[in-house]
This record gives structure tokens, sequence and C-alpha cells, in this order.
């Protein structure tokens, strides 16, 4: 009953959140996004189909008016029609969010787990020679460009010039299968990156927690490496690690990854995302933010529920 | 602490959700992903081509048809009443709905095409009982008049406006379409009559553009807006997806059987040979299965994916593989690897590069004061000797292309291969002497923006461009660059007329040197394709003769003096028609094309499933 309290409260309490995050994106979109009008326009336009087109793209309305539509659009879950495609945002977004999904989503539990695996290691092995290895591999997948990563695992893994074993692009996913061949790559490559800043991250938090009274306490009393760490030190550092990870969902579930679905031709939400960006689909990024906005005030409030799991002394009050 | 199942039922609850969420996407439960594995199992034996483009089309509904992407889609999965022979070069005018060619009456105002009996829409649910029904005159009508709707959104409308007797004024009444137009009519079930104001000698032309490609009025009306997105052609093939990775297409089985005679369609054996044309001969066309055409703007993921033999069988050679995969470019020959293993291909490409003054801003173009428009010409043209297209030619484009003076392009037959070629040579002397005799010195000389779009080519450029001017003595400092982190909004500026200088490309829409010349015609300025808004009433007068002339040397010679005037005034750095090569597996028999409105092609290409084709 707690947690339903203080769920709605948290709710209505990210209700303020969502009217600013969404006015502040939608008067940069307003005022600082493309004009999308000549897009639309063919060669030789007269003013008379210009000012048509303009109206159609809502320019000529005033921006609170426009602002209030966008309110209700978000209240409603109806964004309608992309400018670019004519599409419906609403069937658009179904469309691809379910693939960014199955996409990013190995390799964000991977990069995750193994970025706490190695970075336990590390802080274990503090100062030696273990540590620096796996920090020095960090700084390298910090380093090395994604573009690059991509490029390089798609030539190594996939291309007849390296071991040729996956598919080089492409999402014709109707078995497991099937979608083991093409999530392959992306999440190598996608893990390799992460987990260069996962790694650094979780470690700085272990080694803080490594140095308190209570661990040296438990090493002193003889207390298994293993159990250590995974009972005295992880389960301690929790909330932080937490809290990095659920703020990474709402981007990883909405924004998806633009270069991994363009260099591996996969038709996800990061793509359309990006077309709406440059080409100033204002339907489309309408709801991109808006869902996003969203996200991140249930991600909050999942966030809090999850601290007050992992650590009882958290109050939900 | 927690008791144990309530310590892992977070870990449970999440691990369950994810389960049931990874195989909600992988497993294909909803009506477009049953579509998506219906397209996508291509079964054993089918012939499948897998071509690809190195963009995307953001829509493909015929009104809106605006690039070369979108052509390609819409040339495939709608009929146009005419296409460009397969084959031929320069490209050649043949029937394609039509039954025949246009009969046009004595003074060159009335066409009267017959299109052929028995074409029918590919099924879809908006026709009666769900079965495509017949392709009539009237249907080409009514696509005709979507162009004059605004609530079509079209993009071709330039095509046709002022030049079809009724249309614009029907537009201006509010696009009824039960209201006829009096110079747009179906005479009867398969006769359509097209009445102009003036004779117009490129409306035959513009009928073989995806622009013109016929729509069923049901489909365009149950489908809005959402239309652009769910195609009901006629053409050779249906769509099956469509996402902003690829499309995919079938076969449409009740495709006319129109048997192709590749003699007719220009066939050249001594150049063409080596592709297997020859089989196709005698069959009717798509020969294909399956067609998919894959959107890959990553050149290295194009190659990669080229190279691989099981996916995209076709590609426009990116830039930087050219010189691994050239043996020569004098001429041009692909090295023996690359012979043994892919078809090659090259042409110039229809269309080029160039830049342009604005002449509508006294910096560099028109002024009040004529001493200032004396030395404005003089400093254009001395910008203009200033500009080395040779080593533009080189640093960007592989030395492969083709430079030529003025903005007929090599690929129309209007082209003048004896044209002086003084405008497009390298004069550092004769540029500084021309602005010392004109009095610019580094201090008077104005500031001059070069506006461009974001990225690291464009940035190349520039500083290209600027390390030619200062060579004429014009300081680096007041050449500055102005980008735009997206193309609309660059658009718009060049539209709105506040840019002194542009840099672009132009992709033809037909082969007719008219098609660039309209680019300088004065009507045309600013937010129209004369965004140089160059304003020469002899130059103006001239068009217009043109304009209504057919093809014929007279023609000729007057479009020829219109250049001539443009080169003269130092209206534009131009130009240069880049070289495109072309690579393709073994197994597919055909001979690819992208240029003028591009996608004719793949209906005529065929694919050997036999063992060792590739």
């Amino acid at each position: 009953m707690d947690v339903l309290q203080y769920a709605i409260r948290k709710l209505i309490g990210g209700i303020p959140l969502i009217l600013g995050v969404s006015f502040v994106s939608f008067l940069l979109m307003v005022y600082f996004g493309p004009d999308q009008t000549f897009e639309l326009l063919g060669k030789n336009p007269t003013v008379e189909e210009i000012a048509e087109v303009r109206r159609q793209l809502g320019y000529d309305r005033p921006f609170l008016m426009r602002y209030g539509e966008y309110l209700q659009e978000i209240v409603t879950l109806d964004f309608g029609l992309s400018n670019s495609t004519g599409e419906p945002v609403s069937a658009m977004l179904a469309r691809t969010i379910p693939i960014s999904l199955a996409l990013v989503t190995p390799g964000f539990i991977l990069g995750n787990l193994l970025g706490v695996l190695l970075a336990l290691i590390a802080a274990y092995h503090r100062g030696g020679w273990i540590d620096k290895t796996i920090m020095g591999f960090s700084v390298v997948g910090m380093s090395v460009s994604f573009l690059i990563v991509i490029i390089a695992f798609q030539i190594l893994l996939s291309s007849s010039f390296g071991l040729n074993l996956f598919p080089v692009r492409g999402w014709n996913v109707h078995s497991l299968q099937d979608y083991v061949m093409y999530v392959t790559v992306p999440t190598l490559a996608s893990v390799f990156v992460a987990l260069g800043y996962n790694t650094r991250f979780y470690r700085a938090v272990l080694v803080e927690e490594m140095t308190r009274d209570h661990v040296r306490t438990a090493r002193a009393f003889g207390i298994q490496p293993g159990k250590l760490l995974y009972k005295h030190i992880l389960k301690n550092s929790a909330i932080p690690i937490i809290t990095r990870i659920m703020f990474s969902i709402p981007l990883v579930v909405v924004s998806g990854s633009l270069l991994i679905e363009s260099y591996f031709g996969i038709p996800g939400v990061g793509k359309i995302t990006f077309d709406a960006i440059t080409t100033g689909d204002q339907p489309v990024l309408k709801a991109v933010v808006g869902l996003t906005a969203v996200l991140f005030v249930i991600t909050l409030l999942a966030t809090d529920i999850l601290y007050r799991a992992v650590d009882p002394r958290v109050s939900l009050k | 602490m927690l008791p144990i199942s309530e310590k892992t039922m977070p870990i449970k609850l999440f691990l369950s959700v994810l389960a049931v969420a990874l195989l909600a996407t992988v497993g294909c439960t909803d009506e477009q992903q049953v579509t998506v594995q219906r397209a996508t199992s291509a079964g054993p034996g089918l012939k499948v081509f897998k071509a690809s483009l190195d963009g995307a089309p953001s829509t493909i509904d015929p009104a809106q048809s605006a690039n070369i992407y979108a052509n390609t889609v819409v040339l495939n999965a709608y009929d146009t009443l005419y296409r460009f022979k397969y084959l031929a070069r320069p490209y050649v005018v043949t029937t394609n709905l039509a039954a025949s060619m246009p009969e046009v009456s004595e003074d060159g105002l009335v066409y009267r095409i017959r299109i052929r009996e028995g074409t029918y829409f590919v099924d879809d649910p908006v026709f009666d009982g769900g079965i495509g029904r017949e392709v009539v005159a009237e249907d080409f009508v009514f696509s005709l008049k979507r162009f004059f709707d605004p609530t079509q959104r079209p993009r071709g409308t330039w095509l046709w406006q002022g030049r079809i007797v009724g249309l614009d004024e029907w537009k201006v009444a509010g696009s009824d379409y039960d209201q006829e137009v009096e110079g747009l009519r179906a005479i009867d079930r398969y006769t359509i009559q097209i009445t102009l104001k003036n004779p117009y000698p490129q409306l035959i032309y513009t009928l073989a553009q995806g622009y013109s490609a016929i729509v069923p009025r049901e489909a365009v009306e149950a489908y809005g807006r959402e239309f652009s997105s769910r195609p009901v052609g006629s053409g050779p093939f249906r769509v099956l997806s469509y996402d902003s990775s690829r499309i995919v297409f079938a076969k449409n089985e009740k495709y006319r059987q129109v048997p192709v005679d590749i003699f007719e369609e220009g066939y050249d054996r001594a150049t063409q040979g080596f592709s297997g044309v020859e089989a196709i001969h005698g069959r009717a066309p798509p020969f294909i299965d399956r067609l998919e055409i894959h959107f890959i703007q990553e050149n290295a993921a194009r190659w990669n994916s080229f190279t691989k033999d099981n996916e995209i069988q076709y590609l426009s050679v990116p830039n930087e593989q050219v010189d691994n995969i050239l043996l020569s470019k004098q001429p041009i020959r692909p090295k023996p690897e690359i012979a043994a293993k892919y078809h090659f291909y090259h042409g110039t490409e229809a269309g080029f590069v160039f830049m342009t003054f604005n002449m509508s801003l006294p910096d560099f173009g028109y002024s009040e004061d004529p001493e200032r428009e004396r030395r404005n010409k003089a400093l254009r043209c001395a910008m203009i000797k200033g500009f080395d297209w040779q080593r533009r030619n080189e640093s960007f484009y592989f030395g492969l292309g083709q430079i030529f003076p003025g903005i007929i392009t090599p690929t129309v037959p209007e082209f003048d291969p004896e044209l002086s070629r003084e405008s497009v040579e390298l004069d550092i002397e004769g540029a500084r002497k021309l602005l010392a005799d004109y009095g610019w010195t580094a201090e008077t000389l104005p500031e001059l923006a070069y506006a461009t779009t974001a990225g690291v080519s464009q940035r190349m450029f520039y500083e290209q461009f600027r390390g030619f001017m200062k060579k004429i003595g014009y300081p680096a400092h007041k050449i500055v660059l102005q980008q735009y982190a997206t193309f609309g909004d660059f658009s718009k500026d060049i539209s709105d007329g506040v840019l002194p200088f542009i840099a672009k490309g132009w992709g033809l829409d037909y082969p007719d040197a008219e098609n660039t010349l309209q680019m300088f015609y004065g009507p045309n300025g600013s937010p129209g394709a004369n965004d140089a808004n160059y304003s020469n009433a002899e130059y103006d007068r001239l068009y217009e003769q043109a304009a209504v002339m057919q093809p014929s040397p007279e023609r000729t010679a007057i479009y020829r003096k219109m250049n001539q005037m443009v080169i003269d005034d130092c209206i534009a750095m131009s130009g240069l028609s880049r070289t495109r090569i072309y690579l393709w597996h073994k197994n597919v028999i055909g001979i690819p094309d992208r240029e003028i409105v591009g996608g004719f092609y793949m209906r005529f290409v065929d694919v050997d499933n036999s063992a060792g084709a590739n």
C-alpha cells in the first residue's frame, strides 16, 4: 500500500517534469529546429504554395496553441502523421521500438553484467596487474570511436574480408536462430564500447565500498573473497549501480542506437529519430521527446522502488 | 533483511519481463511482421535481385517522388505512360503503359494518348472484393490532377504549371476532382487527351517521370496521407514491405505480358554484350520473383554487404573504393580480380556540380551603380578564372569527372564539345590582372559567405575553394564558412535568396538542356530554381522562344547562345559531371543505371541461379 501511494505521489510529482521537458524541447523545435517547408515543396514554388505548406505544417499558428496541442497528443498518445512519410507516428514507433529493444537489450545486459564483474575483479586486485590490465582495456573501449568499432567488427566477423560468420546487415528475424545471427555483431560492438565506461564507473564505486570499515572487518574475519565481493561489497554498492542502469533505459528504449541501426541496416527507432531531427519532422520528434520524458518519470519511480528493494533503510516517504 | 523469496523476486520478475519482451519482438505475430516474413523467406529456386541505393526515400507517393530514391521505388511499383529505353544512350523515350507514342496535333497543342487495355492494379482492400481493377484513362487524369490539389502535398507541380488548359484554374476553384478540366480529359475508357496552352516539347519526358505514375483514386481517398507509404500501383512489382532500411517487392503476376526486343531497346553488342542481356530477348518482363532495394547510406556497410556474395548484388561504387578497384583511370579499367568476379560498367552522370553567385545581392551581383556592377562582373570573372577545376576533379572525384564549360551537360544532345574551355581553365595571372584592372585590392574585396551543410566533405570543399581564391589575392579571412546543421535550413536560405554564393549539384529530370537552362530563367528566381537570380532580358526572351520549339538544330543553336550568355556574364563556376562506376554480381543479367529518373532497368533484370553463375 505504501508503495502504491508512493507511486501515485511520484507520478503526480512527475507532471511538472514532463511539462518542463516538453516545453523546453518544443520551444527548441519550433524556434531552432529545421524548417521543413522547402523539403516538401517542388521546384519553382509560388508564394501561395509556400504559404500553403507552412499552413499545413502549422508554422503559422501561435506557439502556445501548438504547445497545447502537443500536450494533448502526449495525453492521448496520438501524435498524428509524420510530415515526411505520411505514416501515423504511433504506428512508426510501434514498428520500430520493439526492433530497437530486441537489438540493444542483449548488449545492454551483457555490458552491465560484464562491467560489474570486471569491476569487481579489478577492484579486488586494486593496483595490481589484473586491475591495470582491465583498466587498460577499458580505456581502449572508451577511446576508440564507436563508428570505428562498428566497422571493425563488421569487417572482422561479417564480411568476406574477415571470418564471414554473420550477415553484414539486415533484420530478417523469424526464429531464435535468425535473431542470434543478426544481433551478435551489433551486440559485441556495443558491449566492447560500453564495457569501458561501465567497468571504470563500477570499479570506482566498488573501490570506495572496499575501503569501508565493515569490509575490513569482514576480511579480518576471514570471509571468502567471493562472499565478500558479493555480499559485503556489491550489495552495498547497488544504489549507484542501479541508478546508472535505470537511467540508461529510457534512452535505450526510445532513442535506440542510430549508428548501429544505420550500419547494420536495422529499421529501428534510432534511425527514424535521426531522420526526424535532420528533416525537422516535428510529429515524430514530439513523440520521441514526449515519450522519453514520460519514461524518465516512470524510471525515477521504478528506481526509487528498487532502492527500497535492495536497501530496506531507504524510505518511500 | 528481506526473506529469500522477496530478495529474488525483482530479479525473476525482470528476467520474465525481458524474456517475454524479446520473444514478442522476435516472434512474428502481427500483420506487418507476417508480411515481412512472407517477403523475406525466399524459397529455393526463386530469382531474387538485391539492389542498393546510397539513400532512402522518405515517401513513395508518386506525387512526392522528388528524388532518385523515391523515383526508383515508384517506377517499379507504378506504371507511367512512357519510359526511357533500357539500353539506349543518349536516353530515348519509348512506350510503357501507353500503347503508342502520342498523336500530336500540328500546332503541337493537343496530345492524344491511347493506353494499353488489360492492365490491372495490384490487389488491395480498397478495391471491390480486394481485387485490383483495370487501369483506365481516367486514372491518369486523376493522378495528374493531384498535383494541383494542395492537400496532396505535391512536389512535381512545376512540370505542368501554366501548361495545361484549365488545370491551374481548376486548382484556384478548389480542386474538386469531380469537376472536369478542359485540357486534361479521358475521352474514352482508354484514351487520354491533353490540351496545352503553348507547345511543350518536354511534355513527353514528364510522362516518363515517377511524378506522372498512375494511382487509383480509391487508394488515395481511402488511405489519405498514409498512401505515401502504402503503394497501390500497376507496375511490374508489388510492394510486400517497406521500412527505412529496405523495400521488398514481389513480381506482379498480373503485369501485362509484353515481350522485350533488346534491339529496339538500344542494345549494342560491342559495349553491352558482356552483360548477357541477350538472354532476355523475346521474353516478357519482369523476370525476377523478388526485388529488394536496400537503402544503405554508409559506404563501408554497402561495400561489405556487396562483397559478401550472399547479400546485395549491385552497387554504385563508393568514392573510397575507386582506387581499390581500378587498374587505370584513362581509360577506366577494372583490376583483373574485380573483372573476374563482378560485372563492371561506368558512365557520366546525367547532372553536374557547380557554383553560382547570387546576382540579387549587391556585393557580387547587380548594383544600381553601373560602375560597381562593372567591377562586380570583373570580380566574378576573376574568381571563375581562379577556380581550379582540374584540382577539384583530382581531389574529390579521382580525376574521373568530366569538366565542361557552361551549363549544358555532356549527357544531353545539345552539348557542344567544341565550346571554348576558357571558363573552366585555371588562369591565376589573368584573374589577378582582372582584379587589379578593376581596382580590387585585399582591402576592398567584399566578404564572401561560403554556405554549406555541415560535414567533413563540405568543409574540405570550402577549404579548397578558399585556397584557390587565396592564390588570386583574395584574403583567406574574407571567405567565411557558413554551415547549416540541416539541409532544410540550407534550402530555406537558398530559397529566400539570402546566400551570396551557392555550391550545388543538379540531377537532370529529363535529357534536354532546357532542364538546366531554366535554372537561369529570370521568372524562376528565388524561391524558384534560378537561385542565382540571373536576370537577362535577352536570355529570358530566348528561353521563351526555345521553350515551345521541338528539338531541332535551330533550338540547339538558341540553347547554346543562352549557355554562352551565362558564361560571358560570369554567373557560375561550372561545371563537372561525375563518373559513376557500377558493379554487380555475375549471376545478375542486366545493365543497371540510376541516371535521369532511375529504376526502369529493374524490370529487365534476370538472375541466373544455376551453379557457378556467380
